[in-house]
């Protein structure tokens, strides 16, 4: 077809409803809001990995949703969340990423959660354990008792990573939640303990959901000349994209021929537990997060929307705690080599979600976004953005081609169920 | 410092200099004569107090950095130029004045050719990274080579157009 007008340019695309959706859904502020009160809110979040608060009185603070978080450890092991405010003047009470509450604070004490402004201090349990002068400025009014911290439903799990979700009475449980997605990998992840070794973050111009849209088609893997020349074989073009409840998906595995790539090895010697050589497993998690296993290597993304159209992307990479020290450096060049930041792979994955932020920035015309490749739910049919498309439609209620209308199962869906 | 520490001192800064020029043209082959060839390993490290780790984002010998910077064109990248500013702060030359190291300051700008729209960003300079080079060298006939740097970062947050060896 030649170069279109500006009609044909607009027109629905002849694909399916669910083929398709509208661009304003990646650019517009009300969608945004919709989406951090609608969703955010009420989902699970791998807010870090147990590793990172290793021992106890160890700290990790975080944000979900515009919400500051704090992720303790207790010195009964227990890890736990907590809103990252002070019930006295709504002072944020931990500055920092991360530390331990062992060494005293300049206005607190150790072994306690101290804000800095008046000195209230509180326990690993978020138990409100000092007010300073309490008699003199409440009487008999108001006491510690009363002033407790606001707890968070908190779980370690699939491998060690720290969920948090805000929503004191979730719509389901975090196994239910993640579970069936998780299965592929479970043995594998709690086999033993898993460790951090990588951590860097991008901030991006774009939506978070073309990020996490990026992590959930392979159809881009033509950008990426390691993979293709690693990866495109029959076994490859075979992989299942299968789609699971609450609109998680996972990418089923292949053996990855790394020796393909001038200068790379094999990764097989360092397998993680119960996996034949090189395996690849993907599993993306609504609304925005993302575990990827390369034989040797586990990558998490975590998204923290910062507005329509910007977008906080979290990088960690994971070995086995008991790894040795060679076993470790050979892991982390391994993930380097194509997730680091200087990498093959993550670098072109972010060049291509700025562009798509570029041409869908606030104010700009909507677009016809296609999702419309069908190849029996293989590695390059687009079934796994359709099933996200559908969740997300149903938790904001609105429709994924149509945004100012009200969520209705849409042609395609409807066909297939 | 040896008799002759002066000249190596010299010598030694002016490899590091001349390593920043090549980096900054993508002269890569250029950059990698002025490393030892069999002893060269170089590394980007930072420590993230997020996690609590000296983290290691890459690392490689000679041959390996040759074979990265060799298989460059085959991927996509941004296509804006770095500059560096580095300033030499102390070097270290041994009593037999075989060999040295050196801690330098770099600061990185981005100069902006893509940026997220090239229209609006082409032609300005954004701070891009900072961090200290930490460098070993052999010293040959006068000449400093490279035998070991370590890239030492204090960012991480690294976003698009962190292709290249820093």
């Amino acid at each position: 077809m030649p170069a279109r007008n500006h009609s044909q340019w607009m027109a629905k695309p002849p694909l399916a409803d669910d083929e398709w959706i509208d661009s304003r859904i990646y650019s517009d502020q009300e969608i945004f809001e919709d989406e951090q009160e609608k969703i955010f809110k009420h989902v699970w979040v791998p807010v870090c990995h147990e590793s990172e608060l290793p021992k106890a009185y160890d700290f990790r603070t975080t944000s979900i949703a515009g919400e500051p978080v704090i992720i303790c450890r207790g010195p009964d092991d227990e890890v736990r969340a907590f809103l990252n405010v002070c019930p006295h003047r709504g002072m944020l009470i931990e500055r920092r990423p991360s530390g331990s509450f062992l060494e005293g604070q300049p206005s607190g004490n150790p072994k306690r959660i101290t804000c800095m402004f008046h000195a209230w201090q509180f326990d690993m349990k978020g138990n409100c354990v000092y007010v300073a002068r309490e008699k003199e400025g409440y009487q008999d009014r108001f006491c510690k008792e009363q002033a407790g911290l606001r707890r968070l439903r908190c779980e370690v799990k699939f491998g060690g990573f720290v969920w948090v979700n805000l929503d004191d009475k979730p719509s389901v449980s975090l196994e239910d939640w993640a579970g069936a997605p998780f299965e592929c990998l479970r043995k594998t992840l709690d086999e033993e303990p898993l460790e951090i070794f990588h951590y860097h973050k991008a901030v991006i111009d774009t939506n978070y959901k073309l990020w996490h849209d990026t992590n959930s088609e392979f159809y881009h893997d033509f950008m990426h000349y390691h993979n293709r020349v690693t990866g495109f074989n029959d076994a490859y073009f075979a992989r299942n994209n299968e789609a699971f409840p609450h609109g998680h998906v996972v990418v089923g595995t292949f053996e990855v021929n790394y020796e393909n790539y001038e200068g790379f090895e094999s990764r097989g010697e360092l397998s993680f537990p119960h996996l034949p050589p090189n395996q690849w497993y993907m599993i993306d998690l609504f609304p925005g997060f993302n575990f990827n296993l390369r034989g040797s290597a586990l990558r998490c993304d975590t998204v923290t929307p910062l507005g329509p159209d910007k977008v906080m992307i979290e990088f960690r990479g994971l070995g086995l705690k008991s790894d040795t020290e060679e076993e470790r450096i050979t892991r982390i060049n391994h993930h380097n080599s194509i997730w680091g930041p200087f990498g093959r792979n993550l670098h072109e994955d972010l060049i291509g979600v700025a562009g798509q932020g570029t041409t869908m920035r606030p104010g700009t015309e909507e677009r016809r976004i296609l999702h419309g490749r069908q190849e029996n739910q293989t590695i390059h049919d687009e079934n796994g953005m359709r099933h996200y498309y559908e969740e997300w439609g149903r938790w904001v209620d609105r429709s994924p081609s149509q945004p100012d209308q009200a969520y209705s199962v849409r042609q395609g869906v409807a066909a297939a169920e | 410092m040896p008799k002759n520490g002066y000249e190596t001192a010299q010598a030694v800064r002016d490899t590091i200099y001349r390593a920043s020029l090549a980096l900054d043209d993508f002269s890569w082959q250029d950059w990698l004569d002025l490393c030892a060839p069999d002893e060269f390993h170089y590394m980007i490290t930072s420590f993230s107090p997020e996690i609590g780790k000296n983290m290691i984002y890459l690392q490689g010998s000679w041959k390996e950095m040759k074979l990265m910077v060799d298989m460059l064109p085959k991927h996509n990248t941004d296509h804006s130029p770095l500059h560096r500013h580095t300033s030499v702060y102390t070097v270290d030359v041994s009593a037999d004045g075989k060999t040295a190291e050196a801690v330098s300051s770099v600061v990185i700008y981005q100069n902006m050719l893509d940026g997220i729209n090239s229209h609006i960003d082409s032609g300005e300079s954004r701070l891009f990274l900072v961090g200290k080079y930490h460098d070993q060298f052999k010293i040959e006939d006068g000449v400093a080579k490279f035998t070991k740097r370590d890239t030492r970062l204090g960012n991480r947050r690294l976003d698009k157009g962190s292709h290249y060896p820093i």
